[in-house]
């Protein structure tokens, strides 16, 4: 429990300034898509984000890959600071941090053909020669469930899921650590985002992979994460081991998120109070506890004091001053996943393990 | 609910082993269009012909015969007539085209790779955007003319002038087609996944940018082909382009309006030159384009 976490992020924020005036620019405000985040990722954990869009999700993943810079706060690889490395520290630390993307179409180059496109970021490394780097192609065609001939084939010629795996193969080509998984299966339809998700668990399997997962479907979490952190404009709100989130969340948001599932049931309609309003704007962050706006059980406190995310029980936090005093979680009233989806994606377990043979061998 | 579990249940049916046949290539896609196929073959004859000018011409380039001035098209041993001086039209009209072929290549990818590299500059070094951009805009508003007129004071008028004047007027106009197609590039996720393995700037432009603006540039390039060779020959046309003798197809155009009313043929055989290589160029460069792009590949 007490080992080091692969990847740590301290207080990291991202505030995006906004100008005014057209020869002297003058600062007038700040969208604070990132204000203050904290996690850890251990070693071959799965931990998932989730939040509404636009809760900065995507700008924390691309933060702590250094795609953009932070505005504070450190991000720590292997018990090192890495937020102000670059030259060929920063290159090692790109090795051990991949990413695969929520859209297949968009992030493949169109014109590279399959075998480029994994074997770049070998040649990037200077991993092998050319001859081991189409072996390790291959290989890789193979570890993601794809054929030996889709090395030669460009893009375009693929489908979502497909395309995916393609993503998925070049990410691990480094053999990287991390994989961030940017909302790997929100783009694809229903039966393969199972597949992908099951390739994502078999590859951590395999090889000792952590994923930071970003997800805003909850079913997909339940089904892929170890621990969740509930993101929401910008913060953490709460974190949790999975089953402990989904069964006694204890931040009346994540509790709006857990209610806010689809259920084909038309005898719960009504029984569920969606939250109301919007998103706060980045911009004007409200003051006190950033949900007070929306929140059902708000109190006067929660308007001047922001509450710190504090540990309930051991391994479960939780930014909320009342989070001790919140109603115990009523899951019968279909308050967890649905269990239609999680019958989905169990199905596909069941029919993945009666297949007498592993689906692809390393 | 049940039959979408067990249809997802069911077994995957093996999928073929075998690959399928490879595709034809860039160069037998090409071949394979028509219209394609003729420009291609056409330009060859042009490029060749422009090349082996001294060998194919029937008459030495100096060689004028002053009794055949002006003569028409069709009089024997001159199958397109003589010019004013009795020059052998075919001769002038290959020794033309490899000038104008030399000079407009020369500028359009003088000013086409600079221009380039300014766009692609723009574009992926967003502090220096503004500041390339505006002086492209300086660029932008003197005409080519003017140029052609300022260089032709500082090195004298000739060909030299010519091509630097084209090769600057295009540079800004190549640099802001290219920032525009590699602005749209650069928002896509694979340029952020080529960051995310390390790669040097230069290999993701070369690698990642550069390609996926190869259809705005070929597009432009061929365009402005044509477009060189036209401010090329009304240069020459000023005299501040070619001189004579040297057989360039916008100073024989512009020669040959002297006698527009008595010898038409000067005038008109080097201006339809012009019109069929720019319009050869046109086509073969669209097709091109299209041969080049993998999502058309069938």
């Amino acid at each position: 429990m007490n080992e080091t976490p692969l990847l740590e992020a301290v207080d990291v924020a991202k505030h995006y300034p906004v100008k005014k005036g057209l020869i002297i620019a003058r600062k007038v405000g700040a969208v604070r898509a990132v204000d203050g985040v904290s996690f850890a990722l251990k070693r071959g954990e799965t931990l998932a984000l989730v939040g509404e869009s636009g809760c900065g999700k995507s700008t924390t993943a691309r933060l702590v890959m250094r795609l953009i810079e932070p505005s504070s706060g450190k991000i720590i690889f292997k018990g090192e600071d890495v937020t102000e490395v670059g030259g060929a520290k920063l290159r090692a630390l790109r090795r051990n941090l991949q990413i695969v993307f929520q859209d297949p179409y968009a992030s493949l180059n169109p014109r590279l053909t399959v075998a480029d496109a994994i074997a770049e970021p070998m040649a990037v490394h200077g991993i092998g020669d050319a001859a081991s780097r189409r072996e390790r192609v291959q290989e890789l065609l193979r570890l993601t469930g794809l054929r030996p001939f889709h090395a030669n084939r460009y893009p375009h010629e693929f489908s979502g899921g497909q395309r995916q795996r393609i993503g998925i193969a070049r990410a691990l080509a480094v053999e990287p650590e991390v994989v961030v998984c940017d909302e790997p299966v929100s783009a694809l339809d229903v039966s393969i985002q199972a597949q992908v998700v099951n390739l994502l668990g078999d590859l951590q399997q395999r090889l000792g992979l952590s994923y930071l997962f970003i997800a805003h479907d909850l079913a997909v979490v339940k089904h892929v994460a170890d621990r969740v952190a509930v993101m929401y404009l910008g913060r953490i709100v709460e974190v949790a081991p999975k089953h402990e989130l989904f069964s006694n969340p204890r931040h009346p948001y994540t509790r709006a998120l857990l209610a806010a599932i689809p259920r084909p049931d038309p005898s719960r309609r009504g029984s569920v109070r969606p939250l109301g309003g919007d998103l706060p704007s980045p911009l004007a962050v409200p003051p006190g506890c950033r949900f007070h706006t929306r929140c059902p059980v708000a109190q006067p406190k929660c308007k001047e004091l922001d509450p710190p995310l504090r540990e309930i029980a051991p391994g479960h936090t939780a930014a909320c001053h009342f989070a001790e005093d919140l109603p115990r979680f009523n899951a019968e009233a279909g308050e967890g996943v649905a269990p239609v989806a999680a019958r989905r994606l169990a199905a596909y377990a069941a029919a993945r393990a009666a297949r007498a043979k592993p689906v692809v061998m390393a | 609910m049940s039959a979408t579990v067990q249809d997802l249940a069911a077994p995957v049916p093996a999928e073929a082993e075998v690959a399928p046949p490879r595709r034809p290539g860039t160069f037998a896609r090409l071949m394979r269009e028509p219209v394609a196929a003729i420009a291609f073959v056409l330009t060859m004859v042009i490029i060749v012909s422009a090349v082996l000018a001294p060998w194919l011409a029937p008459t030495d380039f100096f060689h004028n015969d002053l009794a055949q001035a002006m003569a028409v098209p069709g009089t024997e041993g001159l199958p397109l007539g003589a010019d004013a001086q009795g020059r052998d039209m075919v001769t002038r009209l290959l020794y033309g085209m490899r000038m104008t072929l030399m000079m407009a290549v020369a500028a359009v990818a003088l000013g086409g790779v600079l221009g380039a590299m300014v766009g692609f500059a723009a574009a992926f070094y967003r502090r220096a955007d503004a500041a390339l951009m505006r002086v492209m805009d300086v660029m932008l508003s003197f005409p080519a003319i003017l140029f052609g007129l300022a260089l032709a004071a500082i090195f004298g008028p000739g060909l030299l002038a010519v091509v630097l004047a084209t090769a600057v007027a295009t540079v800004p106009l190549m640099a802001r087609i290219v920032r525009g197609a590699a602005l749209g590039v650069m928002a896509q996720d694979y340029i952020e996944a080529a960051r995310s393995t390390g790669m040097s700037d230069a290999r993701i432009i070369w690698r990642h940018v550069a390609p996926n603006c190869l259809s705005s540039i070929f597009v432009f390039t061929t365009l402005r082909f044509g477009q060189v060779i036209l401010l090329g020959s009304a240069l020459s046309f000023l005299g501040l382009g070619a001189q004579p003798p040297t057989a360039e197809l916008g100073a024989m155009a512009s020669e040959g309006r002297n006698f527009l009313f008595f010898a038409p043929h000067i005038a008109i055989i080097p201006s339809l030159a012009i019109f069929a290589i720019v319009l050869v160029f046109n086509l073969l460069g669209d097709a091109l384009r299209d041969a080049l792009d993998p999502k058309l590949r069938v």
